[in-house]
């Protein structure tokens, strides 16, 4: 019985409930092992003058302190651009820039060398905020622009303009596993490191160049993740190469695990934007031209700013057909860590700003924002090219809004908030049902591969890796699943190994929702090979037993954990027992597949005017969010009342795990809208540096009412067993509470287009309130908005 | 005199002395026992990944509550019997909650998911259902990033509490309660190096050190100290520890005034409360997390003086007295003389919070309790409020009005209450004691909120009581 679609426990689920699934730092401590730690930039941009280590090399318990002089490699990396140093050479750009790399035998030792180097540092003007890069000309790579149809002509034929900005905050990820590695010294100058990594090639690679190494030389190796959701497919490398240079400069095993207030200090985050729109509309809502002017705050160094900016271009008209539109994306360096990967990869950001300028559409017009969308929506058969010119397949999306605003009961729910907001003195109400597109596979089609290492034993078992790592996603489940539906054998006959530079060289990153489409199709890839030997023994095997077959490879059949020619169902093997026979037969019991998408091309500099274009996704999943929340008009306080979310993801491989994800990057998103706030002093320090400062979702911030659904699909025959991905997409809907908000403050706004920044904060939401309030009551108001872009 | 401390974990006698006792559980769970299942991402009790269930004599037997084992240290856990997630399943098996959150997907990256076993297990000790919200009560104090949750709400839901076997049944208790009957009667001290820790079992042995020791930091809960310990290398020389300490953990009516034992648990308090005291019940729900309730203590909330506890503003609209014993004898403070500046408290170095004395309101009065924070629950507050009001025929008879996190420390508004005594019970009563309100403090901006935002809602508050209780009409929206 194939498992496909069946709802398999996660396969770490019954060590992570006992207490026993290892992560980095429950690693047993070799005898020998050093702590690793570093001392950092403590002002946000400026040269050093002076560094004096020779207090903190007298500590007691002291073994090492190294500086970028100590590399023996290249002190300069970056996935896109290179120009991120490990250790800083002479200009700090950031506070948390690492100085100084301490090795020490515990961490007391560490702590205390730490607080006796002395630095003396000439002070330069940082940047920090994106108004600020803007005005000095701070930016990181060139402007990228997607441009169709002739926007110009678009807002002369519109009967309406609006203009504005849009402010939305950085996200920390808030994995509960923190940055961490150990690394193990070998002969030769060769590192084992194992690592909490969704990228262990860019580990292997960063380790090996900072340090001088060959690629060859370094082994990377990753068990799992106590969360991931972006922050480890970049950021996982510092500290994995900092206990790599203590390692091979001491021949010692040598941990680091940061802290969460460390890790939250030096880490980049979810990309800060502050955008600039005009966008112009008939009477009835349909948008004839579109500009968007997106500016995103990459931090320091490039890190994967360009890539998200791209995602964000990609992704800058949502679920909406523009005929004439312009979008340009500029990325500002400022000074803090570098901004990097986080779950939705700038399409969070992108929509946001979108169902923003939904929302002041509707506004403005006094129309049932669900209208506008829905006369905005991509369609099927005509309406259905995106501005970079691929034509949205398989496209859901006018399902998914019928049968949300039915089951959701849109339209009753809306008629009782208005009611409610006219009698309500204390409370005020919105309702709110947005879209998302999003298109999968990495923006560089290179990336676009995976690969798997599939290896059968004589017992019958297989141990299959891949080059995908697990952070709780579930894609080591799914993988368990297509690889044991091969076979036809129970999951249990099937274990995911740790993931290995070993094993799987040049892997991709585990990101993009790509995870199983990749690896999961390059596992199934090297099953088929290993299948197509099998069945050959098996021919044989059932023309020994009954020599009037012949031996015919086309006739075996794989079932419920058995093997049989399909002419004679009565003589079985066991899948194991096939496998000696196999290995008797000195047939290969293992193999690596190989999958790579194709077909998948785009051009950032295509054509005369240099625009983006070409089909850089292999298909898009869909899906749509209904929030409603209510808000107390004396203290800001914002509940969240009910959600519905309806996806398409294709075929699910686990509706166990597709939940999850949907839930769990909904909440993740209602977060980032809501409480999640990322508070900075005025000389660029994180102040709110850990949980008790900074406030993701807690259990009681769920809505009273939460459902989730996903319609059938099995359309969608470009990908592996026409499933979809689910992991980022669900994100992007966590806005809908945000615009949930904004259309609660437009009961209030009297003839103003409500303004709010992301995330809604109960303190943003009063001071917003308390502005539309006096305005009400015919005061004189300026209306605090963010300040208009160039 | 003792000079170790006893404890069990997972039903394993330990014998500890030397720099242990100065360090958190979870650090001895993790490197000293190899118990690597409790994790710690916080260490400061925010976000519940390294909960463990502490049992403790009560009444003859042992009584289990979860608590944060990254700040709770050694030297509060003497005479306790410690449970961890690897000390859960049956034998060898997973029990009931382990099971639903397998089937159900109740856990994704796992880190969180030690914490969340331990809160669900005791909840479900009792083996009794439980509904939606009895579960997001148990898990108040644990965070999970990767789930949303909705699968461990379903994983609970699933539990079938006739096949669990209770803490009592797993790890029988007899020799235990021995071993700290014998041990508890014996005041301990343990010295390494430069640090000394006290364990008195009277009250009188505790004032007495603390005289002899004048810096001495005293830990009941140690949700505040301990935080500071591992965060702001807070490093005391002479610890006094409460916990073996007998008497004062009641909670108790006595000559109609609630009197809250000094070591009383605020958990015990806000038991009290669901039944006695909806009012107050709806701030201790949000007071923290369980697991912080159940090791913090009201008078360790009135002794860490902050201006954003969460209890001050009730106290002292309540005039609450504070009983202070030191070795020249007993005495009570007005809550409201208490505070003489940031963190400065009318108490000397040899007293120890005993009784917390709080009047009950009268039936004709009105107690509205407020707390406004960025996240709901599990937050420090940025303003809190407590308004205590007796009307009349739509006239305010008295009024009291405190604030926090507005200043340096809890405030009394004489201004506004003085204004609002007298005064017809409208909307523009409100609205401009509201303005005068504002005008009697000073907030400062912080990570929590901007000195606009609290002045608003300190303007906001007192029209928010209004509508929702002092107007004819009922406004209010039952949320």
């Amino acid at each position: 019985m194939p498992s496909l679609g069946k709802n398999i426990p996660h396969d770490s689920a019954k060590g992570h409930v006992a207490g026993e699934s290892i992560y980095i730092d429950d690693m047993p401590f070799a005898r020998n092992e050093l702590v690793v730690d570093f001392f950092w930039s403590p002002v946000a941009h400026g040269k050093i003058k002076e560094l004096d280590l020779s207090a903190a090399k007298k500590v007691p318990g002291i073994v090492g302190l190294y500086t970028y002089k100590d590399l023996g490699g290249t002190n300069l990396f970056g996935p896109s651009i290179k120009d991120e140093v490990l250790l800083v050479e002479d200009t700090c750009e950031f506070i948390g820039h690492p100085i100084v790399v301490i090795a020490a035998e515990n961490s007391q030792a560490a702590k205390a060398a730490k607080s006796c180097i002395k630095i003396e540092i000439d002070e330069l003007k940082p940047i920090l905020s994106i108004e600020e890069a803007i005005a000095r000309k701070n930016f990181i790579g060139p402007p990228r622009t997607i441009r169709t149809g002739n926007p110009e002509a678009g807002f002369a034929a519109a009967q309406h303009v609006l203009e504005g900005s849009f402010f939305s905050g950085g996200q920390e990820h808030f994995y509960l596993e923190s940055q961490a590695a150990i690394a193990y010294p070998g002969e030769h100058g060769q590192l084992v490191v194992h690592s909490s990594t969704q990228n262990p090639t860019e580990v292997q690679d960063v380790i090996a160049h900072v340090l001088g190494l060959k690629q060859n030389q370094v082994v990377v190796t990753t068990k799992r993740m106590g969360g991931g959701f972006g922050g480890k497919e970049c950021q996982a490398t510092h500290p994995a190469a900092m206990a790599s240079l203590v390692a091979l400069k001491t021949k010692r095993p040598a941990r680091i695990v940061l802290d969460v207030d460390t890790d939250m200090q030096v880490t980049g985050k979810r990309h800060p934007f502050h955008n600039r729109y005009k966008v112009g509309f008939t009477g009835d809502g349909k948008i004839t031209a579109l500009k968007i002017a997106l500016y995103s705050d990459g931090g320091a160094a490039c890190d994967l700013s360009l890539a998200v900016m791209s995602k964000a271009l990609l992704h800058a008209e949502n679920a909406y057909f523009v005929d004439n539109a312009e979008f340009t994306g500029t990325i500002c360096k400022t000074n803090y860590p570098p901004n990097t990967a986080f779950r939705g990869f700038g399409c969070p950001q992108a929509v946001a700003n979108m169902e923003n300028i939904i929302e002041e559409i509707a506004a403005f017009l006094k129309k049932d924002a669900l209208d506008i969308r829905l006369l905005n929506i991509y369609g099927v058969e005509e309406r259905n090219l995106t501005p970079y010119g691929q034509i949205v397949t398989n496209n859901t999306l006018a399902k998914l809004f019928s049968e949300l605003e039915r089951s959701a009961d849109y339209r009753n729910r809306m008629a009782q908030v208005k009611a409610f907001n006219q009698s309500s003195k204390t409370h005020l109400k919105g309702l709110s049902l947005i879209p998302v597109k999003f298109g999968v596979s990495f923006g560089q089609k290179h990336m676009n591969q995976g690969s798997a290492l599939v290896n059968l034993y004589q017992d019958g078992t297989i141990q299959v890796s891949t080059g995908a790592t697990e952070m709780g996603q579930g894609v080591n489940t799914n993988i368990r699943q297509l690889v044991a539906d091969e076979f036809d054998i129970p999951v249990d006959s099937v274990l995911v190994m740790p993931t290995s530079t070993e094993k799987n060289n040049n892997s991709s990153p585990t990101a993009a929702s790509s995870a199983t489409d990749l690896n999961g199709q390059a596992a199934v890839n090297a099953c088929e090979k290993i299948r197509e030997r099998l069945v050959v023994s098996a021919g044989h095997y059932f023309n020994s037993v009954d020599p009037a077959l012949s031996s015919s490879a086309h006739e075996i059949v794989f079932e419920n954990g058995q093997v049989f020619d399909r002419r004679n169902p009565e003589a079985k093997l066991t899948f194991a027992k096939l496998v000696q026979r196999a290995y008797l037969d000195k047939v290969s019991l293992g193999e690596r597949g190989f999958h790579a998408h194709q077909g998948l091309h785009f051009d950032w500099e295509s054509g005369s005017d240099k625009t983006g274009s070409g089909i850089p996704y292999l298909y898009f999943t869909f899906g749509c969010a209904v929030a409603s929340v209510i808000i107390d008009r004396f203290t800001g306080d914002l509940k969240i009342e009910r959600v519905d979310v309806l996806m398409d993801i294709g075929r699910s491989i686990n509706p166990g795990v597709s939940r999850g994800q949907i839930a769990g990057a909904f909440v993740q998103g209602m977060g980032w809208v809501t409480t999640e706030e990322l508070k900075y002093s005025d000389k660029g320090a994180l102040l709110s540096h850990s949980p008790t400062t900074y406030k993701i979702p807690n259990i009681q911030d769920l809505p009273d009412v939460f459902k989730i659904d996903w319609i059938e699909n099995n359309e969608n025959t470009v990908n592996l067993k026409g499933t979809k991905a689910v992991g980022e997409p669900p994100f992007v809907l966590g806005a809908a509470v945000w615009t949930a908000v904004k259309h609660a403050l437009s009961f209030v706004s009297k003839d103003q287009v409500a303004r709010l920044r992301l995330p809604a904060t109960n303190e943003e939401i009063l001071t917003r309130l308390t502005q539309y309030e006096k305005l009400q009551a015919g005061a004189e108001v300026q209306l605090k908005q963010p300040a208009l872009l160039p | 005199m003792r000079d170790y401390l006893l404890f069990y974990v997972n039903g394993k006698e330990q014998r500890v002395s030397g720099a242990e006792v100065f360090a958190p559980l979870s650090s001895y769970l993790r490197y000293g026992q190899s118990a690597t299942g409790t994790k710690v991402v916080c260490a400061e009790g925010d976000c519940g990944a390294c909960t463990v269930m502490i049992g403790r004599l009560s009444a003859g037997e042992l009584a289990y509550q979860p608590v944060n084992s990254c700040i709770q240290f050694l030297h509060q856990l003497d005479c306790s019997h410690i449970v961890t997630v690897e000390g859960l399943k049956d034998k060898q098996a997973l029990n009931p909650v382990q099971e639903a959150m397998v089937d159900n997907h109740g856990a994704q990256c796992g880190y969180c998911t030690p914490g969340i076993i331990v809160s669900l297990c005791s909840l479900f000790d009792c083996k009794q259902p439980a509904d939606a919200q009895d579960i997001k009560d148990a898990l108040t104090g644990n965070l999970c990033r990767c789930t949303g949750y909705e699968s461990i709400i379903t994983s609970g839901l699933a539990v079938d509490p006739a096949g669990i076997r209770s803490l009592k049944e797993l790890y029988p208790e007899r020799e235990m309660v021995a071993q700290f009957r014998s041990h508890i009667e014996q005041p301990a001290l343990i010295e390494h190096r430069e640090q000394s820790c006290f364990v008195p079992t009277s009250v009188k042995q505790a004032i007495e050190f603390k005289a002899k020791h004048p810096d001495t930091v005293t830990i009941s809960g140690g949700t505040d100290v301990c935080v500071n310990c591992n965060k702001r290398g807070l490093e005391p020389a002479a610890i006094v520890s409460l916990s073996n300490l007998s008497g004062l953990s009641e909670v108790q009516i006595e000559n109609g005034q609630l009197v809250v034992g000094g070591r009383a648990k605020l958990a015990t308090l806000e038991a009290w409360a669901r039944e006695e005291m909806p009012e107050l019940y709806k701030i201790m729900w949000l007071f923290g997390s369980p697991q912080i309730r159940n090791a913090g203590t009201l008078a360790g909330n009135v002794a860490n003086g902050s201006p954003i506890a969460d209890s001050l503003p009730w106290l002292f609209v309540m005039e609450a007295q504070v009983e202070l014993t030191g070795t020249s004898g007993i005495r009570l403070v007005n809550i409201n003389s208490f505070y003489k500046g940031y963190k400065q408290l009318d108490m000397k170095a040899d007293e120890l919070i005993t009784r917390i004395i709080i009047p009950l309101p009268e039936p004709q009065e009105t107690l509205r309790l407020f707390k406004v924070s960025k996240r709901q629950n599990l937050d420090i507050s940025a303003f809190t409020a407590a308004i205590r009001m007796t009307i009349a025929d739509n006239k305010i008879v008295k009024a009291a009005v405190a604030y926090g996190g507005v200043g340096p420390v809890v405030l009394r508004l004489p201004k506004t209450e003085d204004f609002l005594t007298g005064k017809e019970t409208t909307a523009a009563t409100f609205t401009e004691a509201g303005e005068l309100a504002r005008s009697e403090i000073t907030p400062i901006s912080d990570v929590r909120g901007s000195s606009d935002f609290r002045l608003q809602l300190a303007e906001n508050i007192l029209l928010k009581f209004y509508y929702e209780s002092a107007c004819e009409r009922e406004y209010a929206c039952q949320v």
